[in-house]
């Protein structure tokens, strides 16, 4: 918006494609002209109309809502399409999220990943009495406490905490806040009928709560700002009750 | 040869593809569920405001049941909807929310006691009744007489997928990731399956089933500016259409959204009015009132979009590098408000504008947001045309939207009609006549042209840039396609969308040449289906010689229903046509509950059909009779328009509500 | 409901460790304080050794008490730290993979882990070298016995290198136990986090101070004092007849 000459940007892509037997990973620079309001998803979307188009990354609401586009941007994982290029450095360095499969350059395959993980810790709701009559009313739910429930809710499945956790990084077998947060969630919810006997089954051990070493990455890089540590305190507190019961 | 047969194979992993999918699961058929992302990050995500659903448990809903609910949908489609259809959408909406409650939803609840809104800019207090307290509650929302819009504070698509897909998972719905569908297996007028191709390995899969579903949602991104999803690409419904059996509807019925940030085109949502906010012009004039004193900001999203359109072109615009554009105002609602109800718009304001909506207006203007059209079917969700093809959510013209849809009805619509088509499919394939029998060379058919067309556009030389046609088209469609329409751009928009067609068959894929994840490929092979679902967009427009609901044209302002109360069909019967084939469907005026009548903005100029005034009479003469009597408001409604049979047993029930038929 | 049993065991060992480092944590700045006592008079050194030793109890000092403590406190210390060793990595590649991730991520209380870590595993050693001397000699407690260990004995350099360990590591540590169990989290984790950061680093500083300035009056009387009549402190105040 001002009259300054626009900066040239210099976008360092880490590239790769598992599927080439001849290609390993190496880092690639694009130039792009900043332009007002532009975000790392336009710069892409740039490079690839214009540079490369074999250039590989996942973009899908571009809104910040999906959790489709996360990668590590100058070494810290957050979502691309919502990063305004203004708030970086001219010198921009973007990487795959590590942990997951690699699908080619930015993009990965975290949605495989995320479907173990729910399959694994059954996150839905458990209610094997109540049979449902959908002609009859609903039943309540304390309005704060479904405020509350819609907090931890808000996940997008973004994979960022999980970038940004150590633990798991050194344990891929942790299962991390993204899925603490959703035992939290369901922990919290009266209409999921699980013990909490249960619950300890599935994240009472060293891969589950017990496994976290509170690094708090989780939390600083949450793009929905979930309050990860007080969540995966919470359940800390519940499972020791259960676990010294 | 890599074949997967399954009972049921749904294309699209958005609230429609899973309500199905796990609708039939339960019913006991197998199925697959295809879809481009994990389906949490379909589209359906990005709803925020809300879901209609007739409760009737906030106070600003009192009163609400079905038939408001149904005049309201019936109005808000300018009549163009299948009014079958929105009665068994109406009735059966309640039981959806209820059963998505069920699965873990965390609908935003009543809260017993006085609470402020802001309704018109002005402040009033609310109080909610105690014996609602706890129960599901409603926010206002354009075009609704009641506040009937249920929502998960700011995130309702999203949790209302989230537990979707939890469900799925429960169910044990396979799904297959990253699978996009390329072309649909048929032969002799039946559906058998569908191509698709693995987008991380570049494998083409045959899936053979006995019904085959898509629910792939809308076809914004023909737009260059569009609240869409970047993969709300149409691709269901060009496979559809690139059967030359089914066939599509209303295709040029397309909505566009009043307020979505510029320059990207992210949606606020319509929550920001809805609780009061307001849109001012350049001069920080309040002007909506002006052009509708009655509903002001909260007339019908296409009214509002005309009206910001128009006052833009009075010059009341704010210049921008990006085009003129106004303003809207949430300020007034307070931050409490904002960083409780309307997070979402909060964030979005910071990341993508920098600005704080608590302090600062945020600058909106209309953009492409929804396709009421699409692959047209009977009221089981069935093409009308190709048999054992399903469609349903945004894909399909199933027709409860018309000419333009509520907001907050189509998410409704995706798991009302998801669980209404599960309950079809499983009827379906329960009978004797969904046994197939095709052959593995037909299969192999289909395959072959697919991997003969990727070839094709990996070998091609001196051919056509994608890229180029795919923004040339993007920006006729704007400019020329866009909220009001007229006959000469429609012409030039036509025949130059027929030339990128043509041009569309020499697209070379350069450079980048591997077959396995390969987005210059994808880009290719989509690019051409988007320039034809484009072509039947413009050419529906051009012959649709009236305005109806979103479909505005300014050489033919007035509603006609003398000649135009009918439904586009459109097909493309054969691969060298580069027009597509249009027909029309008459919407019968003697079968309707609620004939024709003035929707209530701007000046009526409708041209009302003969038939309107017959059946008008027969409906006011029933109705009175009968309440004569004493009939129930079903009865009479019943005698009208009987709908109740053609629902799945388990969905015909009453609907209870506080004070109604506890 | 399923009827499993479940293994108890990791909550058992989570809360053992965090009691354990809780009551290291408690007992160091403590000691820290007792220790520091020296820089007021050689005096109040004195009698608060012999606190610990009972006399002000029994009216004699028994120093065996201390070699009890110092044994106790051990056990303590071992506990922790077999447990703690859990959280280290458990090979070269874990190891590679979170060295990188902090290089990559910048990130504070990430790259704090290791020095917990560092800091732990160094106490490993001296820790225990410190502690053996105290329940061996529980008795060469002292203004003269303590400056000349610190000094003659050359434990001055370890003592540095304890200190600086000590006091990172326990506040550190202090710093994650509450955050782990969400301890006074108050309306908003965000502040309650940056107090308990401030106060972290603020005790950090503090102690580290008075740890030099401590560690700096034993060297120095270490340096001063005419240890000619041997370590024994002779109290001007308190005679005890069985010395
Ligand atoms: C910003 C925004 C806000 C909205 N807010 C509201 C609201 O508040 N209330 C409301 O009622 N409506 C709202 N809508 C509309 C509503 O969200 C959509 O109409 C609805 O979610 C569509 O759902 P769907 O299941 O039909 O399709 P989608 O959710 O779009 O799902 C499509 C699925 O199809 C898959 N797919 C597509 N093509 C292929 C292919 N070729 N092969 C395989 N899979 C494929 C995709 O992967 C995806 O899983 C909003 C829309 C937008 C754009
Ligand atoms: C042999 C010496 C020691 C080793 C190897 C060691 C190691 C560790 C490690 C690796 C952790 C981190 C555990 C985790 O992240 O979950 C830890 C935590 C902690 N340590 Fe130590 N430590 C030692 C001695 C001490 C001492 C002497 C104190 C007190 C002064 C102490 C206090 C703490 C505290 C308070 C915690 C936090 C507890 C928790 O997270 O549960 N440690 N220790
Ligand atoms: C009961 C057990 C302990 C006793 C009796 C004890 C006693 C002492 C004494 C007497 C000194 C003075 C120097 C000397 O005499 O050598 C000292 C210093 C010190 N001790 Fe301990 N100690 C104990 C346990 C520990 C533990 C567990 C740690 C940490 C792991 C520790 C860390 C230190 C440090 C860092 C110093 C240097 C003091 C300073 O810089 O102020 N001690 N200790
Ligand atoms: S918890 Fe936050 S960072 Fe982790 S997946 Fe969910 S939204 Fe992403
Ligand atoms: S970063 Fe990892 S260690 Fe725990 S606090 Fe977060 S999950
Ligand atoms: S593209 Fe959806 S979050 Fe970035």
């Amino acid at each position: 918006m001002s009259d300054k000459k626009p900066r040239l940007l210099k976008i360092n892509i880490l590239r790769f494609d598992p599927h080439d037997p001849d290609d390993f990973p190496h880092m690639e620079t694009f130039e792009i002209q900043e332009a007002y309001g532009m975000t790392l998803y336009i710069v892409l979307n740039a490079i690839r109309e214009h540079h490369d188009n074999s250039l590989m990354f996942d973009f899908v609401c571009r809104a910040g809502i999906c959790g489709s586009c996360s990668m590590l941007v100058n070494g810290r994982p957050t979502l691309a399409c919502r990063t305004l290029t203004s708030k970086l450095d001219e010198n921009i360095t973007l990487a795959p999220l590590p942990l997951f499969k690699l699908i080619k350059d930015l993009s990965i395959y975290s949605g495989e990943w995320m479907r173990y993980l729910n399959e694994h810790l059954e996150t839905w709701i458990h209610d094997k009495e109540s049979e449902l009559n959908v002609d009859k009313i609903e039943e309540r739910m304390d309005p704060d406490l479904a405020d509350e429930i819609y907090e931890l809710d808000r996940c997008i499945e973004c994979g960022c905490c999980v970038a940004g956790c150590g633990t798991i990084q050194m344990r891929p077998k942790f299962t991390g806040a993204v899925g603490l947060n959703k035992i939290a969630r369901y922990h919290l919810d009266p209409r999921d009928k699980r013990s909490d006997e249960e619950y300890y089954e599935l994240i009472g051990n060293e891969d589950g709560v017990f496994g976290c070493m509170t690094l708090l990455g989780c939390e600083d890089v949450c793009p929905k700002d979930l309050p990860l540590q007080s969540k995966i305190a919470y359940l800390r507190r519940m499972m020791i009750k259960t676990g010294l019961k | 040869m890599n074949i997967i047969y399954t009972d049921v194979l749904v294309i699209g992993g958005g609230l429609a593809g899973l309500r199905v999918a796990t609708g039939v699961k339960e019913r006991g058929h197998d199925v697959v569920v295809l879809t481009l992302v994990p389906p949490k990050r379909s589209h359906s995500a990005a709803a925020q405001g809300g879901m209609q659903a007739s409760l009737a448990n906030s106070k600003m809903g009192e009163g609400d049941n079905e038939d408001v609910h149904f005049s309201d949908t019936i109005k808000g489609s300018d009549w163009g909807a299948d009014q079958e259809v929105a009665r068994m959408f109406t009735h059966c909406a309640p039981k959806a929310i209820r059963e998505l409650a069920h699965w873990g939803v965390p609908w935003s609840r009543v809260k017993r006691g006085d609470r402020t809104a802001i309704i018109n800019a002005q402040k009033v207090t609310i109080t909610e009744k105690d014996e609602a307290h706890g129960l599901i509650t409603a926010r206002d929302f354009g075009g609704t007489k009641k506040w009937r819009t249920c929502y998960t504070s700011d995130g309702t698509g999203h949790s209302m997928l989230y537990a979707m897909d939890n469900k799925a998972h429960e169910d044990k719905v396979e799904i297959h990731e990253r699978l996009e569908a390329m072309s649909l297996i048929h032969e002799n007028g039946r559906c058998c399956g569908a191509i698709a191709r693995n987008l991380m390995s570049g494998e083409l899969v045959a899936y053979v089933s006995k019904a085959t579903t898509i629910a792939t949602g809308g076809y914004g991104r023909i737009y260059s500016v569009s609240t869409n999803a970047i993969i709300c690409q149409g691709m269901g419904q060009a496979i559809a259409l690139e059967t030359g059996v089914a066939t599509l509807g209303n295709m040029e019925a397309i909505q566009f959204h009043p307020t979505a940030i510029v320059p990207v085109g992210i949606l606020t949502t319509e929550g920001c009015r809805g609780d009061g906010g307001l849109l001012l012009d350049k001069d920080g004039y309040r002007f909506m009132p002006d052009y509708e004193p009655e509903k002001k900001e909260l007339a019908s999203r296409d009214v509002v979009s005309r009206r910001m359109t128009e006052h833009i072109r009075k010059g009341k615009g704010v210049k921008s590098r990006y085009g003129d554009h106004l303003w809207l105002d949430i300020t007034i609602l307070g931050r409490e408000h904002i960083e409780k109800n309307l997070r979402e718009v909060k964030e979005i304001c910071e990341n993508f504008l920098g600005i704080d909506p608590a302090v600062d207006w945020i600058p909106v203007r209309p953009t492409q947001h929804y396709s009421m059209g699409g692959i047209r079917t009977k009221y089981t969700g069935e093409s009308q045309t190709l048999k054992g093809l399903y469609s349903c959510g945004e894909a399909a013209c199933w027709d409860l939207h018309g000419f333009n849809r509520l907001g907050g009805n189509s998410v409704s619509e995706t798991v009302v009609s998801g669980m209404l088509v599960a309950e079809y499919i499983s009827d379906f394939c329960d009978s004797q006549e969904s046994s197939i029998n095709i052959h593995s060379s037909t299969i192999e058919k289909f395959l072959k042209i697919q991997e003969d067309k990727i070839t094709a556009l990996l070998t091609k030389e001196n051919g056509e840039d994608a890229y180029v046609l795919r923004r040339r088209m993007e920006e006729i469609m704007m400019d020329k396609v866009g909220i009001f329409r007229n006959g000469d751009d429609l012409k030039d928009a036509v025949d130059e969308l027929e030339e990128l067609l043509k041009r569309s068959k020499n697209i070379e894929v350069f450079r980048s040449k591997s077959r396995a994840a390969n987005p210059a490929l994808v880009n290719a092979y989509r690019t051409q289906k988007m320039i034809k679902i484009a072509l039947t967009v413009a050419y529906g427009a051009l012959l649709r010689t009236e305005s109806r609901g979103a479909h505005s044209r300014e050489d033919y302002p007035s509603r006609d229903d003398a000649n135009w109360l009918k439904r586009t069909i459109t097909s493309w019967e054969n691969e060298e046509q580069t027009l597509p084939t249009v027909n029309y469907e008459d919407i019968d005026i003697s079968k309707m509950e609620l004939p024709p009548g003035f929707r209530g903005y701007g000046k009526d100029l409708t041209k009302h059909n003969t038939d309107t005034h017959t059946r008008q009479i027969i409906v006011d003469a029933v109705t009175d009779k009968l309440k004569k009597e004493g009939a129930s408001r079903m009865e009479i409604q019943n005698a009208l328009m009987p709908f109740i049979d053609k629902l799945p047993k388990k969905y015909q029930g009453i609907n209870e509500r506080l004070g109604e038929n506890v | 409901m399923k009827k499993n049993k479940i293994d108890k065991t990791p909550a058992k060992l989570d809360f053992t460790q965090s009691l354990t480092g809780l009551i290291l944590a408690i007992f160091i700045m403590g000691h820290l304080i007792f220790e520091a006592s020296i820089l007021i008079s050689n005096e109040l050194m004195y009698k608060v050794t012999i606190m610990f030793e009972g006399y002000y109890f029994f009216g004699e000092t028994y120093p065996g008490i201390v070699s009890f403590l110092a044994g106790f406190i051990f056990v303590i210390f071992i506990i922790h730290a077999a447990i703690a060793l859990r959280k280290f990595p458990d090979n070269y590649r874990q190891h590679k993979v979170m060295k990188e991730h902090i290089i990559r991520m910048k990130h504070e209380d990430t790259s704090l882990w290791i020095v917990q870590l560092t800091t732990g595993f160094i106490m490993f050693f001296i820790g225990s070298v410190h502690l053996y001397m105290m329940m061996a000699e529980p008795s060469d407690i002292g203004p003269y016995a303590s400056s000349y260990r610190v000094v003659s004995e050359h434990m001055w350099p370890l003592y540095f290198l304890l200190l600086f360990s000590v006091v990172t590591h326990a506040f550190i540590g202090l710093y994650r136990l509450a955050l782990k169990w969400g301890f006074m989290e108050g309306k908003s984790t965000k502040t309650s986090r940056k107090r308990f950061k401030f106060l972290m680093k603020f005790l950090i500083v503090v102690y580290l101070l008075l740890g030099i300035f401590t560690l700096a009056k034993y060297i120095y009387i270490g340096n001063t004092h005419d240890f000619s009549d041997g370590v024994k402190y002779k109290s001007e105040t308190i005679i005890m007849e069985n010395h």
